[in-house]
C-alpha cells in the first residue's frame, strides 16, 4: 500500500529506536508513512543518507536521536545537530524546501513523543507539494560489459602497451601503492580477467590526472580506458572509496532534476554587476553547494564567485550569472554515470544559449575542462567559447583593462590542477596572473606544468590512506619551495588538502601546513575595489 | 660527351670515409664534402667502440688521415652542397666553400691563434661540456688540421692574425662556389640526436646531473673536458651510481620517433662496462625495456657485462627523474616490470639514451637531389630487400645512419656496399677516363 508523503526516518540505537518501540508496545497509533531505519548514533547520519532518500523520492527525512547530553557517545547528537542544520541549509540553495529534513530528540520512554513528531511532520509534508525528485527521473542505461571494453581498450590504444612500466614511476598513487600500476590492470583486461577487474577496486583508484597519458611512449590512454570502464564497473566498489558517502555525486544526480527552483545566488555582494544577458558568462559551478558542504573547512569557497565578479566589474564588465545553472556534471562523467551527465550537459547548454553567451568563463579547472572539451563532445554545435578564469585575466591585464595596485609582498608558490594542464594544457596563464601582482615572488615546485603532482583526490573517488600520501608528499614539496602561500586555479585542491592538513598528521605539521589561496581571489586582493 | 668518373660522398663521418676510401682505391676520384671543419664524424666522438672495447679515435684518425693523404681523395671540409644538376649520365654539383677566414695553405696547425683568442664559447665536440675559442679546431685529431674561424662568435679583435706565423688568418676570405661533375654521388650524412628535453619527466635541461649518453661519452674520454676522469657536473664528485635510461624518444608513438635506434642497449652496455672500469666503486644501472642485442657478439658482450662487470639490468623505464635541490642527487621512480612492484631508487648521474634520428638537413638534400624521404625522414632505399643502398635516383646511393637505424660496423658495411655500387654505375657508362 503506497502511503503518501513518504518519510525515512533515522532512529537512533539508543534512545529513539526504542522510543519508537515504546509507541508501538503502548498501542499509540500514528501514521504508517514512516519508514524507520536504525543506526548506531544520529551522528551517524551523513547528509548524504538525507540527499540519498530524497533522491530516491522520500518527502522527508527524520532524523531522530538522544537528548542532548543523553548521547551514548557523547557528543554525536550534537554533531549530527550541526550537520543536519547544513543539510537543511544544502536543501535551501537546491529548491528542495529544508522543511523536508527533521531533527528531533526522542528518548526511550517518549513513545508518545515520537508518535506526536511522525503526525505532525506527516502534515507538514502533506501541506507541501510532493516531492519533485522521482526515482526513474535519472535511469541509467544498462551496457553490455563486454562490448564496452573491448571498445575501450581499441579507442584508448591499450593494446600498443609495451609493458614498459612508465605508467607505474608516473602515476602518483603507485608510488605510495607499489602493487597499483595502470600497466598491470590493463594487461589483466588483455589477459581476459575483465569479470574480475570491473569488480575490483583498482579502477576507482585511479585520479585521473593523466601523469601517466602524458608520459606514455605508445600513447596509451589509461584514465579515458578507466573512465570507459567506470560505466560497467561494480559500482559497490566505488561506492565503498567515494568519499563523504557521495554526498556530491548524490547533489549532481539531483541537479539533473528540470523542475529544481534553486536559491544559489545569496552569494551575490550587494552592488554586484550582473546582467540577465549578454556577451560573457560567469559559470559558477558547484560553489555554492560546496561552501555549505565543507563549511567546516572555512575556506570560504563562495569569495571565488565574489572576487570573479569583482573583478569582471571593475574592467568594466558585467557577466552574466545564471541562477539556474546545475553542475557541469564532471563528477558523473568520470564515475561512469555518463546519462545524467549528459542530462546536465544539455540543461547547462540551453541555458547559456538562452543567455545569449558567446563566451563562458569558469574559476574551476572541471568545470573548464567539463565545458570545453565534454559538452563540445556530447553537444552539437557548440556555439560559445570557453575560458579559463586565468586565460581571461591574462587577456584584460595585457588590455589594460585590470591593474594590480595593492603591494601583497608574499612568496608564492602555484600547483598546476591536473584539469587545467594537463587536462586542457593551459600553464602560463595563471602563472601570468600571479607574477604580475607587484611584491609577489613566484616560486615553482620541482615538478610542475606537465610534471605536476595531482592534489590527490578525483570526483571524490578514493580518498584513503594512498590519496593521504600523496597529498602529503605534495603540500611538502610546496613548502620545501620555501613558499608562504600555495596558491591553486582548483577549489577542490584546496578542499582536499585542507582536509588533510586538518587530520591528525604522521608527519610534523609544520612540513606541511602551508595557507592557501584561490588564484582569483588573490588577484582580487591586489586589487582596490575588487 | 665524356662521362665523369668521379663520385660526390656527402658526409665525412665513418660511412662518408670508408666509402671514399674503397672508391679511391679502385681509382675513382672522390669528392668528400664535409659540413664541420674536420671529418672524422660521430665516431671521433666516441670513446670506446663496441663490442670489442677499441679506442675509437684510435682507429678513426687512421682512416681520416687515410683520405686526406690519398691522390684520388678530395676533402672538401667546411663545405655545403647547393646545388645539384643533371648533364646526360652527370651530376653537376654546385658546392660551398664556406670561408675559414684561414688561409689552408698558409696554415700550419700550430695553434697559437687559439691561444690568444679571447672567445670561449661551448665546445660542440664535446656536446657543449668543454671549451673552444672562436678559431678553433672541432678535435685534436682534426683532419684537415687547419684553424677555422667561427664567424658567428669572432669579436674580430685581429689577435690572431697578430701572432700567426705564417699569416694564415684572412679575415677578408669570402665564401666560394666549387662546380664538381660526377658520375655518381654517395650519402653519408649519418644522425642527430633528439630532443630529449620535450621528454621532461627526466628533467633533461633542469637537472644538472641528468646527461644525454653522447655528452657522457665525453666524460669517460680521455680527450674529453675532464680527462678521462669520471666526475659528477654540478659537484665535481665522483659519482658512486649511475643510471641510464633506453629508449627516450625511441619507439614511442608519441612525442619521440616509433622506429629502435639499434644501437643505445650495446653502447650503454659499453658505457656501463666503462665505468665500472673507471670506478670499481660506482653502481650502475641500465633500465631498459627489451634488450635488442642482435649483433655477432653482442649477447655475450650483455652477458659478460652483467657477470662480469657487475651490471645490473631492470626492466622497467623510469616515470620520472627527481632531483634533490639541495645535493642535485637524482630519484628514479619506476617499476620493475619483473617483479611488479613500483620502486625508487637513487643515483648521481642519469644517462638518457636518445633517440638516434635523420639529420634534418636530409629534407634539404631530397630536395635538392630528387630524392624520396621515408615517413621518418630516412633516404628511402630503391628496394629495400635488393637494392638496399640504391636510392629513387639512378646514381645516387645511401649508406650509414641517413638510410636506417644502424650501428658502427653495419654503417661500414654498407659503405663498402654502396661505393662498389657506384663504381658499378660508373664502370658501366661509356667513355671514362680513370684517374
Amino acid at each position: 500500500m503506497e502511503t503518501e508523503p513518504r518519510i525515512v526516518a533515522f532512529l537512533c540505537n539508543w534512545c529513539s529506536y526504542a522510543g519508537a518501540d515504546l509507541a508501538g508496545t503502548s498501542r499509540i497509533s500514528y501514521p504508517p508513512n514512516v519508514r524507520p531505519i536504525r543506526v548506531m548514533c544520529s551522528g551517524r547520519v551523513d547528509p548524504a543518507f538525507v540527499l540519498n532518500a530524497l533522491e530516491m523520492g522520500a518527502d522527508g527525512v527524520l532524523v531522530t536521536g538522544c537528548h542532548p547530553g543523553d548521547c551514548h557517545y557523547v557528543s554525536g547528537n550534537l554533531k549530527a545537530e550541526k550537520r543536519m542544520k547544513s543539510t537543511g541549509e544544502l536543501l535551501r540553495r537546491l529548491g528542495l524546501r529544508p522543511e523536508r529534513l527533521r531533527l528531533e530528540w526522542v528518548s526511550t520512554s517518549e513513545g508518545a513523543r515520537f508518535a506526536q513528531i511522525v503526525t505532525d511532520f506527516t502534515k507538514i509534508l502533506g501541506e507541501v507539494e510532493p516531492n519533485p525528485l522521482s526515482a526513474g527521473n535519472n535511469a541509467v542505461a544498462i551496457l553490455n560489459a563486454e562490448q564496452t571494453v573491448t571498445e575501450a581498450l581499441a579507442r584508448t590504444n591499450v593494446r600498443y602497451c609495451l609493458e614498459c612500466g612508465k605508467c607505474s614511476g608516473s602515476c602518483p598513487i603507485s608510488k605510495v601503492k607499489d602493487s597499483y600500476s595502470p600497466r598491470r590492470i590493463v594487461e589483466r583486461f588483455l589477459l581476459g580477467f575483465r569479470d574480475r577487474m570491473l569488480s575490483s577496486p583498482d579502477l576507482w583508484n585511479c585520479l585521473t590526472c593523466l601523469t601517466c597519458t602524458e608520459r606514455c611512449p605508445s600513447d596509451v590512454r589509461y584514465p579515458e580506458f578507466v573512465k570507459a570502464c567506470r560505466r560497467v564497473a561494480s559500482k559497490e566498489q566505488m561506492e565503498e572509496l567515494c568519499a563523504h558517502k557521495g554526498v556530491t555525486t548524490a547533489l549532481s544526480r539531483i541537479l539533473t532534476n528540470p523542475s529544481l527552483k534553486q536559491e544559489r545566488m545569496d552569494w551575490l555582494p550587494e552592488g554586484a554587476g550582473t546582467s540577465p544577458k549578454g556577451e560573457l558568462l560567469y559559470f559558477v559551478g558547484c560553489l555554492p553547494y560546496f561552501d555549505v558542504i565543507f563549511e567546516d573547512f572555512n575556506l570560504k569557497l563562495l569569495n571565488i564567485a565574489r572576487s570573479v565578479v569583482g573583478i569582471l566589474n571593475k574592467a568594466g564588465i558585467r557577466p552574466v550569472v545564471l541562477d539556474d545553472e546545475r553542475c557541469c556534471g564532471h563528477d558523473l562523467l568520470w564515475t561512469g554515470d555518463v546519462e545524467n551527465f549528459e542530462r546536465l550537459a544539455k540543461m547547462n547548454v540551453a541555458e547559456i544559449r538562452k543567455a545569449g553567451a558567446k563566451r563562458v568563463v569558469t574559476a574551476c579547472p572541471e568545470c573548464y575542462r567539463t565545458l570545453k572539451k565534454d559538452y563540445a563532445e556530447t553537444v552539437s554545435n557548440l556555439d560559445f567559447e570557453v575560458v579559463h578564469i586565468s586565460e581571461l585575466l591574462s587577456e584584460l591585464i595585457d588590455d589594460g583593462k585590470i591593474e594590480y595596485d595593492i603591494d601583497l609582498q608574499r612568496k608564492v608558490v602555484y600547483q598546476d590542477p591536473c584539469r587545467l594542464g594537463r587536462h586542457m594544457n593551459v600553464y602560463e596563464p595563471p602563472r601570468k596572473v600571479i607574477a604580475e601582482i607587484p611584491g609577489i615572488e613566484l616560486v615553482e615546485m620541482g615538478r610542475n606544468r606537465e610534471n605536476a603532482v595531482c592534489c590527490g583526490v578525483n570526483a571524490w573517488l578514493s580518498c584513503d590512506k594512498y590519496s593521504k600520501a600523496v597529498q602529503l608528499d605534495r603540500l611538502a614539496e610546496a613548502k620545501a619551495t620555501g613558499a608562504d602561500l600555495l596558491v591553486t586555479a582548483c577549489p577542490k585542491c584546496q578542499i582536499h588538502w585542507k582536509c588533510v592538513m586538518s587530520e591528525k598528521l604522521p608527519v610534523r605539521p609544520e612540513d606541511v601546513t602551508i595557507e592557501m589561496r584561490d588564484l582569483t581571489v588573490l588577484a582580487a586582493e591586489a586589487m582596490h575595489s575588487a | 660527351m665524356k662521362t665523369d668518373s668521379s663520385v660526390l660522398v656527402i658526409g665525412g663521418g665513418i660511412a662518408g670515409m670508408q666509402a671514399s676510401l674503397d672508391l679511391a682505391s679502385r681509382g675513382l676520384k672522390v669528392y668528400l664534402v664535409e659540413r664541420s671543419p674536420s671529418i672524422g664524424g660521430r665516431m671521433a666522438q666516441l670513446d670506446k667502440t663496441f663490442p670489442t672495447m677499441d679506442c675509437s679515435i684510435c682507429i678513426v684518425a687512421p682512416k681520416m688521415i687515410d683520405c686526406l693523404r690519398h691522390p684520388n681523395i678530395s676533402l672538401l671540409t667546411y663545405c655545403e652542397v647547393k646545388a645539384v644538376s643533371r648533364s646526360a649520365a652527370d651530376f653537376v654539383v654546385q658546392i660551398l666553400r664556406k670561408p675559414r677566414f684561414v688561409n689552408e695553405t698558409k696554415c700550419t696547425g700550430c695553434g697559437i691563434c687559439a691561444q690568444y683568442c679571447p672567445v670561449e664559447i661551448p665546445n660542440e665536440f664535446d656536446m657543449g661540456l668543454g671549451i673552444r675559442k672562436a678559431v678553433y679546431i672541432p678535435l685534436p685529431q682534426a683532419v684537415p688540421l687547419k684553424y677555422t674561424i667561427d664567424e658567428e662568435h669572432c669579436l674580430k679583435c685581429g689577435l690572431c692574425q697578430r701572432v700567426c706565423g705564417t699569416g694564415a688568418v684572412d679575415l677578408k676570405q669570402e665564401p666560394e662556389t666549387v662546380t664538381l661533375n660526377v658520375g655518381a654521388i654517395i650519402l653519408a650524412t649519418g644522425f642527430e640526436l633528439f630532443d630529449v628535453r620535450s621528454i621532461s619527466e627526466y628533467g633533461y635541461g633542469r637537472h644538472l646531473n641528468v646527461l644525454i649518453s653522447l655528452e657522457f661519452e665525453r666524460l669517460l674520454s680521455a680527450s674529453g673536458p675532464t680527462g678521462g676522469h669520471l666526475l659528477r657536473l654540478s659537484d665535481g664528485r665522483i659519482p658512486r651510481s649511475v643510471a641510464f635510461i633506453q629508449c627516450v624518444g625511441s619507439r614511442s608513438l608519441k612525442g619521440g620517433v616509433p622506429f629502435c635506434s639499434t644501437a643505445c642497449c650495446m653502447y650503454a652496455t659499453k658505457e656501463a662496462i666503462l665505468i665500472r672500469e673507471h670506478e670499481p666503486e660506482c653502481e650502475v644501472t641500465i633500465f631498459y625495456n627489451e634488450l635488442r642485442v642482435f649483433g655477432k657478439g653482442y649477447q655475450d658482450f650483455v652477458n659478460k657485462a652483467k657477470d662480469h662487470w657487475g651490471v645490473k639490468y631492470v626492466r622497467g623505464l623510469p616515470g620520472e627523474i627527481v632531483e634533490d635541490p639541495g645535493t642535485g642527487d637524482l630519484t628514479l621512480w619506476y617499476e620493475d616490470t619483473t617483479e611488479n612492484v613500483t620502486k625508487s631508487t637513487k643515483a648521481d648521474i642519469v644517462v638518457l639514451c636518445p633517440a638516434l634520428v635523420p639529420r634534418a638537413t636530409s629534407k634539404d638534400l631530397s630536395a635538392l637531389l630528387g630524392l624520396e624521404l621515408d615517413e621518418y625522414g630516412f633516404f628511402k632505399a630503391k628496394d629495400r630487400l635488393f637494392a638496399p643502398v640504391d636510392t629513387n635516383v639512378p646514381g645516387i646511393f645511401a649508406c650509414g645512419y641517413c638510410q636506417s637505424p644502424k650501428d658502427i660496423p653495419e654503417s661500414v658495411g654498407q659503405a663498402s656496399a654502396a661505393a662498389s655500387r657506384a663504381a658499378e654505375v660508373i664502370a658501366l657508362s661509356a667513355d671514362k677516363e680513370v684517374h
